[in-house]
């Protein structure tokens, strides 16, 4: 039964993307994935309007302060299992923002994320790697589902 | 044995499990020819040509877990899917798939109404789902689920009453049952109002207003996750199948068709899933081809042009069967 | 002007634009109202701030016949305040709530002197930008994200009524919005009664940091204000410092440079007429349209190395040269393009459902245009004859010929249609710009530390008119990096067109403005 629910999970990750104060860069490539050349429908990846459809959380952006709030919030409406893969540098560490009076400086400030995706932007394909490598951490339960993508 | 049969064909084939396999097969269609008619591959992972996708869907989100916000009116949010849904496949349970209905000697006269009247029943109980969710979008999603199904349920009536008229029937068996010629043939002016009217309860494109995502972000599903979200769903795609099975009933013959050995039951339902998956297809091909209108223009094309067109179509459909076809046939 | 004003004005010719006027504090009102006297169709491009030790700068760069008219005054840094002009060009009203926000200046007699880039919970009294600002408290407390432990209220989510009109909040997290923004529209049944903007939400801080940071460090990160017009940032910058500097670029790096922009327009135009398709629920437009944006990305990536951010401007050149072999692939993917454009321009003559929601929707009259000073493709669909490649040629603009696209209906659909022509006009500059490519180096050497001085530079961005001051102060680090980008410009107009039609508008009005928030707030 277990085996069925990680298949059907791995087989339909629904997404949803929240720009946490990024410049476009990531999101328009998180936009790209769902057209023609990458068409991440293949793998069942959905883009859903409503956090509570949601099972994968895509951010991106170096998480403004009038945004950390609202991030926290959209995490906390995710119904369990759930997931965050943080995109670009600015999401994983603020990326040339760092240091600015209105920046955070990274998504795990705010959230726990299991998944670092850098690049300014990352191409679409890293994109997609990133997060077939977090599902696919999921098959190994034991291992701790944390993944760190070296592109 | 009368009794095993019947729990069979209510459980089994051609009732419950026949229906959820088929609208998730049927789902898998769509998402395949929509993405096709986009330039995309569509579901390609999921089982042979990602066919196993919608069930992937389906099962996740019943191992998800479940939230019911708390200003929510908890039990009719709650219920009011599930109840949406089964009364769907309740619905479905009277049209006669391998020859007879899932219940057989269910078929009384005037079921046809009777199918109809469930169907506004379940669209009710969608309504009831995103009121009771407590959220704007949820809200005025709903809301725009009952003012387009209210104003599209009378063309639709008018129409479905076209075939009927040509039967001379209101039961469906018998409607499918007359058709020698098919009825699309008799009169293509209902058939092609009927998909348009079908196309806005159904509520695709150009008139999928409530699940305008710029507009109401989710519709009235916004506040759902889990299984409840698997059934509303489910409550949707199963809808478009009893649609398309309303059009195969009504205009394209029924299940029935040439046998050409062995069970007549077996030819029948082969015909039944073809034909549907046939109106399927063109339903979700019209869908990829528009924009979607704004609701006032919806409401307008109804008002001002579908409903004079579906009266229009009564009219010149029994004056047809009164004076030329019984000199033709 | 020298004439009504001779002894209280001083007029510094083709200086920072087409010439600067000195003047003092009070007299800001009537030389605004002297040159709206000349020229009917002034408008405001931005307003700068410029903390100079005692005193704050505050300059109002006007746009007439195309060229810009830099009015300089001071105000005491003690008790800054300055007269309000949104009353005379109403469109200074966001530009003056910008520059009250990070320098602290009053502007008397602004009809809504709200925050409006800064956080909520920006402490009173602290200016980000003045020079002595005391930031390192608030950046700290934003790091270890002092209020995000806090349990939050719940919001109050149901739309609240004021008597008859109903209170609808879009955002910060709302699909129609690819970036978190919050709207507050009043509705009264289906109508819109008023619509208010909270920007801010991408506010980075990015003119402050540029000032912490080199110049070539700042190409970088001015790039990445926006993700989608990020080489007319960069392009921008540069050509602004090399201003300061009095250096004139190589002609094969102005050739580059353009194609590199006309690409970058490319792609955005054709990311937004797919996104308008998503947002009239015309799906498959969408993805035709991003099919087709996908050649130029690969065509960037060919060029710069980068589909997106491309970093290809450095200051004296560009970074990398466009070799023989580039030629014909560039050639065969803009032809298939072109080709595409005829399908594209079909659907837009014929195909009813997208008409029926985007003719006569949002109309934007000439007059409102100009009095709004609104730019790019909005106010060429609404009869503005305006582009600073024909008024104010930079680059390689000069020598290339093409045509300013303006449509006069000023709606949704014109709005679109002028992008889908430009389309087609760009491809043939870059046609022209590769067959005529200079030969020569392509990027000289410069110094690191640039001379002393200032000055103001415009783009034409897919969005419009992007303008550009930096003040150097002698060293690596610049003194001063103001942006302004184009839809911090345009909002205005969507609250003017928004007001009075449909609430289901809304969504195609919006987008047809081809919004871009990081670029708004930086």
């Amino acid at each position: 039964m277990s085996k069925l629910a990680t298949w059907a999970r791995l087989k339909s990750p629904w997404v949803l993307h929240f720009n946490s104060g990024a410049c476009n860069g990531c999101d328009i490539e998180v936009v790209a994935l769902l057209t023609p050349r990458f068409d991440v429908e293949r793998f069942g990846i959905k883009l859903e309007p409503s956090p509570r459809h949601a099972d994968v959380l895509l951010t991106t952006g170096a998480v403004t302060k009038q945004c950390a709030e609202r991030l926290k919030r959209i995490y906390d409406q995710m119904p369990e299992p759930k997931f965050v893969v943080a995109i670009g540098a600015c999401a994983c560490s603020g990326g040339v923002f760092k240091g600015n009076y209105t920046v955070a400086g990274g998504v795990d400030k705010v959230i726990p994320v299991n998944a670092y995706i850098p690049g300014c932007p990352p191409k679409p394909e890293a994109i997609i790697d990133g997060v077939v490598k977090l599902l696919n951490s999921l098959k190994a339960p034991k291992t701790e589902a944390k993944v760190n993508d070296s592109k | 044995m009368l009794d095993f049969l019947l729990i069979f064909r209510v459980l089994v084939f051609p009732g419950f499990t026949f229906i959820l396999f088929f609208t998730l097969f049927c789902d898998w269609v769509e998402r395949k020819i929509e993405a096709r008619m986009q330039n995309r591959v569509g579901p390609a992972v999921a089982g042979p040509a990602g066919i196993l996708q919608p069930l992937a869907d389906f099962i996740k989100l019943l191992t998800k877990e479940e939230i019911i916000p708390r200003d929510a009116k908890k039990n009719i949010f709650r219920i009011a899917p599930i109840i949406a849904f089964s009364v769907m496949v309740f619905a479905i349970c009277f049209l006669p798939i391998d020859g007879s209905s899932a219940i057989s000697m269910s078929g009384f006269t005037g079921d046809l109404i009777f199918i109809m009247a469930l169907v506004t029943v379940a669209n009710f109980f969608l309504f009831m789902s995103g009121w009771a969710s407590s959220n704007p979008y949820g809200g005025i999603g709903a809301a725009r689920v009952l003012t387009q199904f209210l104003g599209y349920d009378i063309p639709l009536f008018l129409l479905a009453l076209t075939p009927a008229f040509l039967a001379g029937s209101l039961t469906i068996s018998a409607i499918a049952a007359s058709q020698y010629l098919p009825f699309i043939l008799l009169a293509p002016w209902g058939f092609v109002l009927f998909i348009i009217a079908l196309q806005a309860e159904l509520e695709k494109d150009p008139f999928d207003i409530p699940h305008a995502e710029s507009e109401v972000v989710g519709g009235l599903e916004t506040e759902y996750c889990g299984g409840k979200l698997a059934f509303l769903h489910l409550t949707r795609d199963v809808q478009i199948v009893l649609g398309a099975a309303l059009v195969v009933e009504l205009f394209l013959g029924g299940p029935y068709g040439p046998v050409f050995f062995g069970l007549p039951a077996f030819w029948y339902s082969l015909w039944f899933v073809l034909k549907v998956l046939a109106v399927v297809i063109v339903t979700e091909y019209v869908t990829c081809l528009f924009a979607r209108l704004r609701i006032d223009q919806v409401l307008t094309a109804n008002w001002r042009m579908l409903l004079p067109l579906s009266v229009l179509s009564l009219a010149l459909t029994v004056a047809m069967a009164t004076y030329v076809y019984p000199m033709v046939v | 002007m020298q004439a009504r004003l001779s002894d209280k004005v001083q007029i510094q010719p083709a200086y920072l634009g087409k010439a600067t006027i000195h003047v003092d504090a009070g007299l800001n009102r009537d030389v605004v109202r002297i040159l709206l006297e000349n020229d009917g169709n002034v408008g405001i491009s931005a307003i700068t701030g410029l903390d100079m030790g005692e005193k704050i700068g505050v300059m109002y760069h006007m746009r007439t016949d195309g060229l810009i008219v830099t009015v300089r005054t001071e105000v005491p840094k003690e008790n800054p305040q300055i007269a309000s002009i949104t009353d005379l060009i109403p469109g200074a009203n966001f530009h003056e709530r910008e520059v009250a926000d990070l320098f602290g200046i009053v502007f008397q007699g602004h009809p809504n002197p709200a925050r409006l880039v800064l956080p909520d919970d920006w402490p009173a009294n602290l200016y980000p930008l003045r020079k002595d600002a005391k930031l390192e408290e608030v950046t700290a407390n934003v790091e270890n994200c002092a209020s995000c432990s806090a349990q939050h209220e719940p919001v109050q989510l149901q739309p609240q009524s004021e008597g008859k009109l109903v209170n609808i909040v879009v955002g910060p997290q709302h699909p129609a919005l690819l970036e978190p923004e919050k709207f507050q529209i009043k509705v009264d049944g289906e109508t819109v009664n008023d619509v208010e903007p909270r920007i801010g939400y991408v506010h980075r801080g990015v003119e402050k940091a540029s000032e912490q940071r080199t110049y070539l460090q700042d190409v970088y990160l001015v790039e990445r204000i926006c993700g989608i017009c990020n080489s007319c940032h960069a392009a921008c910058f540069v050509e602004t410092v090399e201003k300061i500097m009095s250096v004139e670029v190589p002609a094969r790096a102005k050739y580059i440079r353009t194609i590199i922009l006309e690409l970058n327009r490319l792609h955005s135009h054709l990311l937004l007429l797919g996104h308008a398709g998503l947002e009239i629920g015309y799906e498959t437009l969408f993805q035709y349209m991003w099919r087709d944006r996908e050649p130029i990305m690969d065509l960037t990536e060919m060029l710069t190395g980068n589909r997106v951010i491309s970093s290809a401007m450095t200051v004296g050149g560009v970074r990398r040269d466009l070799s023989e072999t580039d030629v014909p692939k560039i050639k065969t993917r803009l032809e298939a393009l072109m080709k595409k454009m005829d399908f594209y321009q079909k659907l837009y003559d014929s195909e009813p459902s997208f008409r029926m929601r985007t003719r006569k929707v949002g109309v934007l009259s000439k007059e409102d245009a100009l009095r709004l000073c609104v730019v790019g493709p909005v106010a060429r669909a609404s009869g503005v004859n305006m582009d600073v490649r024909k008024d104010d040629p930079y680059e390689a603009y000069g020598e290339i010929p093409f045509k300013v696209i303006t449509r006069t209906e000023g709606d949704t659909f014109a709005r679109l249609q002028v992008r889908l022509d430009e389309i087609t006009e760009s491809i043939n500059i870059i046609d022209y710009a590769v067959d005529h490519l200079p030969s020569g180096p392509y990027r000289i050497k410069v110094p690191r530390v640039v001379t002393a001085g200032e000055a103001v530079n415009r783009v034409e961005a897919p969005r419009g008119e992007l303008f550009y001051y930096v003040k150097s102060n002698g060293t690596a680090y610049p003194e001063r990096v103001k942006v302004r980008t184009p839809t911090f410009a345009n909002i205005p107009a969507f609250i003017k067109t928004a007001i009075g039609g449909s609430i289901a508008d809304v969504p195609a009005n919006f987008v047809s403005l081809d919004p871009c928030f990081s670029c708004t707030d930086r």
